[in-house]
Order: structure tokens, then C-alpha cells, then sequence
């Protein structure tokens, strides 16, 4: 059947989002039920499986971590409490953890104009009552959200994502050429991508640093493969069974290069406006953004998610159930044993390509797919509360 | 049978094999859509995996979207199965540091 949505024949330059108060607009309006550490956990989950439409956030971090580590978890949270998915946010703690409490949490997350409300566990006389009180705060909340309609927007309002997974020789032939197709065509109607998963530049990095605008951004790409390869060499282990992982190499990846040089064929031919570390806000430019992430999935995505990111793209070649709990996360496979195994969790198939199909035949449907999405169509894996992929990246050992 | 493999950039040492090759297979070689010349199957090729399409000599870089994806730990002809056997990264190499 046709797509309700999908009735232009002509490429779609706007999508309907939930404009915020900042200017950001979001593709979904979810209550967000953020956990602070990991032991306000449980009581998350309990509000959110009580209210209709709220997602839990949860991880088991937050607590006795070096400096620079608690630093990334807390951007990491309030980098999801500012993303625009989040129409309303109940940030919840359970004691005090210095520089990562739930004030400090929602003090941030309140700069971008949405409601925002911080819960300790303690304060609030228990597991329970803090579980009550955050579930009547959540029901005023989204009665609210839910006298909210979408707007047209134009698409300089949307921060595609961009990752792959379970690469194998498909990956840059079929799915991430279509991805690439699908960045080149939203940056052409004046909005942003971003491209992650600097372990799968390696090999490709001259690639890429020859598309930065500025050369000092091209530096950076090559500085930052560079800190993981160290980071790599010093553990004085072959990569190879971790990158590329046994299942890259079943599907036919013989290195971290060949996986690299199929992964960046999502970067399209757009020329690259930045280049940010983990988690940090992407700038309003249009064009190519590149963040600093490694190439586990779940991290990168949450890293992306962070960054702003309203939808992602998630190309994979062995077929994939990852899905991000905030941001929509679009699987799409050209690897036709794939789309038939993990057919449950593959929105978009580009199959095709490999019967003589053309790239942009195949990167139109991922690019209608995303604008339908963007403007309210569910992902499989939404459907499924497949919520699987919020991992916060470290960077030292737990204190 | 014949099988068909596709090559990403014109000089490249590998083509992909869209299905699994059997030893003596002929594989059409495909690229930009369009089919060339047909080399035969040394030996069986696994789903996706890689067949040589132009030789290599032992140390030489293996190339493949006009970049190099490995070193040739052996000489490969063409026609052989291209995979972890006979080429290996040159990248993240903890194992080989001093």
C-alpha cells in the first residue's frame, strides 16, 4: 500500500515536526523520564511504564566516576533532555552525586525553554513517593503535550544521523551509497547530517579530511583516528575480531580499512561544516557534521542522539535490532539474505541495487522514509520498544 | 554456473561475488552496471565475499574503491578467494609493535 504521507512526486524540501521554544524541532513529542544514576533507575521505569507516551532513559553510570568521565555522562543526559524529541523532561536522582545531580541536570536542560522537572529520590521520602510525585508531575505534563500540533518545517530544521552496523561487503555497495545519497540531498535543501564511528574512518580518513571545508577540521579527522589508533596500539592486541567484529568478517570484511571505505560511503560527496567531540550540541550550520565516537553502535548513536539529532539512518549489511529509545532510528539493509532474516526490524530495503537498480531510485525511498518519519510514521523498532541502544561512552576507569 | 561479481573503482584488485561461487565458476565481472570480461573461480567463494581480479604480489597493497584495504601476506592470481587468509591490515596493529 502506498504511504499515506508519501503522495509528492517531487522531493520533499519540509517535513512536520514540534517546533520548541529554542527554535529546535522535534520529530516526536515524548515525555522523557531521564535517570540521573543508575540507582533512580527502577523508579523511572516505574513512572514511564505508568504514563502513556513517556520513555524511560536509564544506564548504569552517574556514581563514582573519574572527572572527564562523569563530565561525558553529563552531557550525555542533558544532551538528551535538550534533544527536540523531548517535549517535556522529569530528570530523576537518587541521592547527590557531585556534578551530576538531577538540579544540576535539569538546570541545563531548562535553557532550551521546555518544561523540566528534577526528582530526588531521597527528598522525596522514598522509592515510592518520589514515584508518585514524578507521575502526577508527568500526567500534568503531558496533558499539555498533547494539545500540541505539528508544523511544516523546512528541512534545515532536521539533524540526520548517520551510522552503519554489522557491516559486510553490501554495506558499500548498496545501503550506505543510498544513505550517502539521502545526506547529499538533505544538505542540498539546507540541512544537516551527521556522520560518527571514528574507528570506521580508519583507512578513509584522507577521504574525509579532503571534503572539510576548513582545513583545520581535515586535521582534526586525522588527529582523532589517530588517538584511537594509539589508544588501540597500547593495549598491544590485533584489532582484527574487534574491528572488524567476527560477524564484518562472515560477511566478507577482510580489514578495518575495507570496512572504513564502505562505512564513509554514507558521507555522500557533501562538504564537511564541523568536526565536534562526543556528545556535544552540533552547530545550526548546514552541511556534513563529523562527532568523535567509537564504532560501537549503541554508543555512537547515543552520542548522536546528544548531539541534537532528531532521526538517524542506520545502514546495515548483516541486519540489525538497534534502536535508539529518543531518537527514530531508521534500519535499512541492501543485503538481500538480510532484509529476510531481520525483516522484522528492517524499515527500508535497497536490495534492489544489486538487480540494476539505481542509487538515487534506492536513496529517494530512505529519503521519503525519513521525512515520513521525521513527520510521525513509527519505526518498527518504535513499535516494538526495541529501546535497546542509549550507551554512554568512557574514557576511565569506574572510582 | 555463472555468478557475478562487482567492482567498485576501475584498478581495483577485487570484485565482489553477489552469490556463492562454486571452484571453476565462471564470474561475470560488473561494473557501474555495465558486465565486462569473465574470469573463472579457483576455488569456492563464499556469500559477498571477494574474488581477485587482478593479481598481486606478496607486500603489494590490495586495492579496492581505489584505496588500499590490506597488505598481500602471499601472491594471489587471479581468480582466487580474496579474504583474511592472504591479505591483512595495516592498521591498529597492536600485535606486531616492538
Amino acid at each position: 500500500m502506498k504511504s499515506k504521507i508519501s503522495t509528492n512526486k517531487r522531493l520533499r524540501k519540509t517535513w512536520w515536526g514540534y517546533p520548541r521554544e529554542n527554535g529546535d524541532v522535534g520529530s516526536r513529542n515524548y515525555l522523557l523520564i531521564l535517570s540521573g544514576t543508575l540507582y533512580a533507575n527502577p523508579t523511572c521505569e516505574r513512572v514511564a511504564r505508568t504514563l502513556r507516551h513517556s520513555i524511560a532513559i536509564t544506564h548504569p553510570l552517574g556514581r563514582c566516576q573519574i572527572a572527564p568521565d562523569l563530565e561525558r555522562t553529563f552531557e550525555t543526559l542533558v544532551g538528551h533532555g535538550q534533544n527536540a524529541n523531548a517535549g517535556a523532561v522529569i530528570v530523576i536522582d537518587h541521592h547527590r552525586e557531585e556534578g551530576c545531580t538531577s538540579d544540576e541536570i535539569a538546570h541545563e536542560i531548562a535553557k532550551t525553554g521546555k518544561r523540566v522537572e528534577a526528582i530526588n529520590i531521597r527528598e522525596s521520602g522514598g522509592a515510592i513517593e518520589s514515584t508518585a510525585k514524578a507521575t502526577r508531575i508527568g500526567m500534568e505534563m503531558l496533558r499539555d503535550l498533547s494539545t500540541e500540533l505539528r508544523q511544516e518545517v523546512p528541512l534545515s530544521k532536521l539533524l540526520l544521523g548517520l551510522n552503519c552496523g554489522t557491516s559486510d561487503t553490501t554495506s558499500g555497495l548498496s545501503h550506505n551509497k543510498a544513505t550517502g545519497w539521502v545526506t547529499d540531498n538533505v544538505i542540498k535543501a539546507g540541512g544537516r547530517a551527521l556522520l560518527a564511528e571514528t574507528t570506521e574512518m580508519m583507512g578513509g580518513e584522507g577521504v574525509l579530511a579532503d571534503k572539510c571545508v576548513k582545513p583545520q577540521h581535515g586535521k582534526r579527522i586525522w588527529n582523532m583516528v589517530q588517538e584511537m589508533e594509539d589508544r588501540i596500539l597500547a593495549c598491544g592486541v590485533d584489532l582484527r575480531g574487534s574491528q572488524p567484529t567476527g560477524d564484518n568478517m562472515e560477511g566478507g570484511l577482510t580489514t578495518i580499512e575495507e570496512k572504513s571505505l564502505g562505512a564513509i560511503q554514507k558521507a555522500g560527496n557533501a562538504p564537511i561544516v564541523d568536526v565536534i567531540p562526543w556528545a556535544k550540541r552540533a552547530s545550526k550550520k548546514s552541511g556534513l557534521h563529523v562527532m568523535d565516537t567509537p564504532g560501537h553502535g549503541g554508543e555512537s548513536i547515543t552520542g548522536i542522539a546528544a548531539g541534537g539529532s532528531q532521526v538517524l539512518i542506520f545502514s546495515t549489511g548483516g541486519g540489525h535490532t538497534i534502536n535508539h529509545p529518543l531518537m527514530n532510528t531508521i534500519r535499512i539493509t541492501g543485503n538481500p539474505l538480510s532484509a529476510k532474516l531481520q525483516r522484522d526490524t528492517t524499515d527500508v530495503e535497497v536490495t534492489d541495487i544489486f538487480e540494476g537498480t539505481p542509487i538515487e531510485v534506492a536513496g529517494r525511498r530512505v529519503y521519503d522514509e525519513v521525512i515520513d518519519v521525521a513527520s510521525g510514521k513509527m519505526t518498527k523498532a518504535e513499535i516494538l520498544h526495541e529501546d535497546n541502544a542509549f550507551a554512554i561512552n568512557r574514557c576511565g576507569p569506574s572510582v | 554456473m555463472t555468478v557475478t561479481a562487482m567492482i567498485i573503482e576501475k584498478g581495483d584488485h577485487v570484485a565482489t561475488c553477489l552469490s556463492k561461487v562454486k571452484k571453476g565458476d565462471k564470474v561475470k565481472l560488473m561494473i557501474n552496471g555495465k558486465t565486462g570480461k569473465t574470469i573463472k573461480a579457483n576455488s569456492a567463494i563464499p556469500y559477498i565475499h571477494k574474488i581477485c581480479i587482478s593479481s598481486i604480489s606478496k607486500g603489494e597493497h590490495c586495492m579496492k574503491y581505489g584505496l588500499s584495504i590490506g597488505i598481500a601476506t602471499k601472491n594471489i592470481e587471479v581468480g582466487d578467494y580474496i579474504h583474511v587468509h592472504n591479505i591483512e591490515s595495516a592498521r591498529g596493529r597492536g600485535d606486531l609493535e616492538v
